[in-house]
C-alpha cells in the first residue's frame, strides 16, 4: 500500500513538470517522424555533371536514361571539357560522368563511347552506391541493345526481394528508431530519478521512512517503465500509420521483448543515478552510454562491420538484441522460434544488469 | 547516564583519510532539547546521518533506546523523525500532496492520511495549500516540513539546520512549536549555526573539526567559563581549538 503513494508521487512530479511531460510523450513522436525521413540509406538526387565529348549517338541515349532517373539530379551537360577536380572540389556536383570517343577508331567500336565516372569520395558510402547506380544504367543499356540485336546473355540474374520488396530503407530503419527512442527517454529520466532526490535532500527522508528498500527501487523504476511502454506504443503507431511500415509479427511478442529490454535499461539508469552526485553528472553518463549503445547496436551500421575482437561489446549491449528482434517482428513476421537465441541472451543480460543494479542500490542505502 | 535515549560512545567517521568525526561521546536525555552547534563542516550532519543509520560508522557505537544502530537499524528508524536543511519537501508538489505522500509512506491508513491533511489545513492557510512548495516562503515550508516529519509520530526528532534562511519572527514561532513538542515528551536534537538560538536549548554540544569542544547547559556554561554570553563562549572555544 505504501508503494502506491510513492508511485502516485512519482507520476505527480512528472505531470507537474510540463517540459518533462513534453519530453517524454510529444518529443519522441516528433523525433521519430523527423529521424524517419533523415535516417535513410536511400541515395537519391545525387548532383551530377555530365561532360559529353563523344560523337556517337548512343551517348545521348545513355544521358537520357541518367536524366530520366530520380537517382540523379543532373546539374549540367557540357559539350566542352572542364577541370573535373576543380568541379568536385567546389562541391556543386558529387560526381562527373565523362563520355568520349574511344581512342581506337573503327566504325563498330565507335558505336559506344568510353565512359569515365569521377566520384567525390569524401562520403565513401554514398559514392560507392552512386557508382553502382551508374554501372547499372550502363549495363542495362548494353543488355537492351543486345536484345534488339537478338542476342541474349548466357547468364542473367533476376533478383527477387522478400520482406521489403520495394527496398524502402524506412522499413528497416523505422523499427530500430522506435527502439532507440525508447532507450533515450527511459534511460535519461531514470538516471536522474534517485539523484534528484539526493539534490533535494529528500532521499534521506525516503530512506528513514517505513518504505522498504525494494519498495523504493520499484517505486522509482516502475513509473518510468510505464512511460516507456506508452512511448513504445506511440512509436509503433507512428511507424505503422505515418510511415506505413508493416508489422507482420506478433505485437504481444514485441511488447514482451520490449518490457524485458526496458527492465535492463531501467536497471542501468538506476545504477547511473545511484553513483551520480548531481543531475548534470548523471545526464553526462547517460549520454555517453547511449552513444556507445547506438554505435554498437547495428542500428546505423551492420554489426558485421565491427572488428571481430570488439564484437563482444555488441553482445553485452542490450540495444543490439532489441533492434534485431524488433526488425524480425516488423518485417519478417518472425516469432520466438526464430529469434529465441537473441531473446534468451537479452533475458540473461537483463537479469545480470538488474542484479548489479539492485546490489549497488542495497549498498548505497546501507552505506 | 541511564535516562539517555541516545548514547554516543567514541564515535568516529572517516571518509578516506579525512576524519569528519573524531571520537566523540555524548548523550541525549529523554525529553530534552539538545542544541548541536558548530561551524560548517564541523561534523554535525555526518553525526545525525550516523544516528539515522544512513552512513556507516567507522568506529564507536550509537545506542538508541537501548538498541545498537548497527544491529537494529530498522527498529531505530521507526523512532526517528528527520527534517533536513532543505526541508525535505518535493518542490513541484503542493503542501497537501507532500503531506499525503509522507503520511502514505509512513504506513497510515487512507482515513488517517485524510486526517493528517485536515490537520494541515488548520495550520496552513487554504489559499496556499494548493501552491507548489517551491513557491512558498521559507517560513511556511519550514512549518510544512516540521509537520511532515512528525507524521510517523516519532519519539526523537532530528532537525538539521531547521531555521536556515528563515526570518527572525518565523524562527521564534518555530521555537515555540519545538517547545510544544518538548511538552508532549519528544526528544529533540537541533543543529544550528545561529548562536542566539541556543538559549532555547536545555543543553548544548559544540562541535568543531569533528571534536566536541564544549558541552553543558547554556546558563551553567556562561558562569563556568566566565563569559557574557554563549556567543562569546562559542567564538572563544572555536578560536582556542583552532590554535590547538
Amino acid at each position: 500500500m505504501k508503494i502506491i503513494y510513492l508511485l502516485k508521487k512519482e507520476f505527480l512530479e512528472i505531470f507537474k513538470q510540463k517540459e518533462l511531460l513534453f519530453m517524454m510523450i510529444i518529443a519522441p513522436i516528433f523525433q521519430l517522424i523527423i529521424l524517419g525521413y533523415v535516417v535513410t540509406t536511400d541515395i537519391k538526387n545525387i548532383p551530377v555533371g555530365i561532360i559529353d565529348l563523344s560523337t556517337g549517338k548512343s551517348t545521348t541515349r545513355i544521358i537520357n536514361r541518367i536524366t530520366g532517373s530520380d537517382l540523379f539530379d543532373v546539374k549540367y551537360i557540357s559539350g566542352v571539357n572542364r577541370d573535373t577536380v576543380k568541379e568536385l572540389k567546389k562541391g556543386a556536383v558529387k560526381s562527373i560522368i565523362l563520355f568520349r570517343d574511344p581512342v581506337k577508331t573503327g566504325a563498330k567500336i565507335k558505336k559506344y563511347p568510353e565512359v569515365q565516372i569521377l566520384m567525390d569520395g569524401v562520403d565513401s558510402n554514398s559514392s560507392r552506391i552512386a557508382a553502382g547506380y551508374f554501372n547499372g544504367i550502363i549495363k542495362n543499356f548494353i543488355l537492351d541493345d543486345l536484345e534488339v540485336l537478338g542476342i541474349s546473355p548466357l547468364v542473367k540474374g533476376k533478383p527477387l526481394i522478400r520482406f521489403n520488396p520495394e527496398l524502402r530503407s524506412i522499413n528497416y530503419m523505422g523499427p530500430g528508431i522506435v527502439a532507440l527512442l525508447l532507450t533515450t527517454i527511459t534511460l535519461f529520466i531514470t538516471s536522474i530519478s534517485i539523484v534528484r532526490e539526493k539534490e533535494q535532500q529528500t532521499i534521506d527522508t525516503l530512506l528513514i521512512s517505513r518504505l522498504r528498500p525494494y519498495e523504493i527501487y520499484i517505486g522509482k523504476a516502475l513509473p518510468m517503465g510505464i512511460v516507456g511502454v506508452i512511448d513504445m506504443a506511440l512509436g509503433v503507431l507512428v511507424a505503422v500509420v505515418w510511415f506505413d511500415i508493416p508489422v507482420r509479427g506478433s505485437l504481444l511478442v514485441l511488447l514482451i521483448s520490449s518490457v524485458i529490454y526496458l527492465m535492463a535499461i531501467l536497471s542501468y539508469g538506476m545504477l547511473i543515478s545511484i553513483f551520480s552526485t548531481s543531475q548534470q553528472q548523471s545526464l553526462f553518463f547517460s549520454w555517453f552510454s547511449l552513444l556507445t549503445f547506438i554505435l554498437l547496436s547495428g542500428l546505423f551500421t551492420p554489426v558485421e562491420n565491427i572488428p571481430v575482437g570488439l564484437r563482444w561489446l555488441v553482445s553485452i549491449n542490450p540495444l543490439s538484441y532489441l533492434i534485431r528482434i524488433i526488425r524480425e517482428i516488423f518485417l519478417k513476421g518472425n516469432g520466438i522460434e526464430q529469434f529465441y537465441g537473441d531473446l534468451l541472451s537479452l533475458i540473461m543480460l537483463t537479469i545480470l544488469i538488474s542484479l548489479i543494479s539492485i546490489f549497488n542500490f542495497k549498498k548505497f542505502i546501507s552505506k | 547516564m541511564s535516562n539517555n535515549i541516545i548514547e554516543i560512545k567514541n564515535l568516529v567517521k572517516k571518509f578516506g583519510r579525512f576524519t569528519a568525526v573524531n571520537s566523540i561521546s555524548f548523550g541525549i536525555r529523554e525529553g530534552e532539547i539538545l542544541g548541536f552547534l558548530g561551524p560548517n563542516g564541523a561534523g554535525k550532519t555526518t553525526t545525525i546521518k550516523m544516528i539515522m543509520g544512513l552512513i556507516n560508522i567507522t568506529e564507536g557505537e550509537i545506542i538508541v533506546d537501548g538498541m545498537d544502530i548497527v544491529t537494529h537499524r530498522k527498529k531505530i528508524k521507526d523512532k526517528l523523525g528527520y527534517m533536513s536543511q532543505k526541508f525535505s519537501l518535493y518542490p513541484k508538489l503542493n503542501a497537501r500532496e507532500n503531506v499525503e505522500f509522507f503520511a502514505g509512506i509512513s504506513g497510515l491508513s487512507r482515513d488517517k492520511v485524510n486526517n493528517k491533511i485536515a490537520e494541515l489545513k488548520e495550520i496552513i492557510h487554504p489559499d496556499i495549500i494548493e501552491k507548489s512548495v517551491e513557491n512558498l516562503p521559507p517560513g511556511i515550508k519550514q512549518k510544512v516540513a516540521l509537520f511532515a516529519s512528525l507524521i510517523p509520530d516519532p519519539e526523537i526528532l532530528l532537525l538539521d539546520e531547521p531555521t536556515s534562511g528563515v526570518d527572525p519572527k518565523m524562527r521564534r514561532n518555530f521555537w515555540q512549536d519545538i517547545y510544544e513538542l518538548k511538552k508532549i515528551g519528544k526528544t529533540i536534537l537541533v543543529t544550528t549555526h545561529n548562536i542566539d538560538e541556543v538559549e532555547y536549548a536545555d543543553r548544548i554540544v559544540i562541535l568543531h573539526r569533528g571534536n566536541i569542544i564544549v558541552e553543558g547547559e547554556p546558563a551553567n556554561l556562561v558562569r563556568e567559563y566566565d563569559v557574557d554570553s554563549v556567543e562569546t563562549l562559542f567564538k572563544e572555544a572555536v578560536k582556542k581549538n583552532e590554535r590547538d
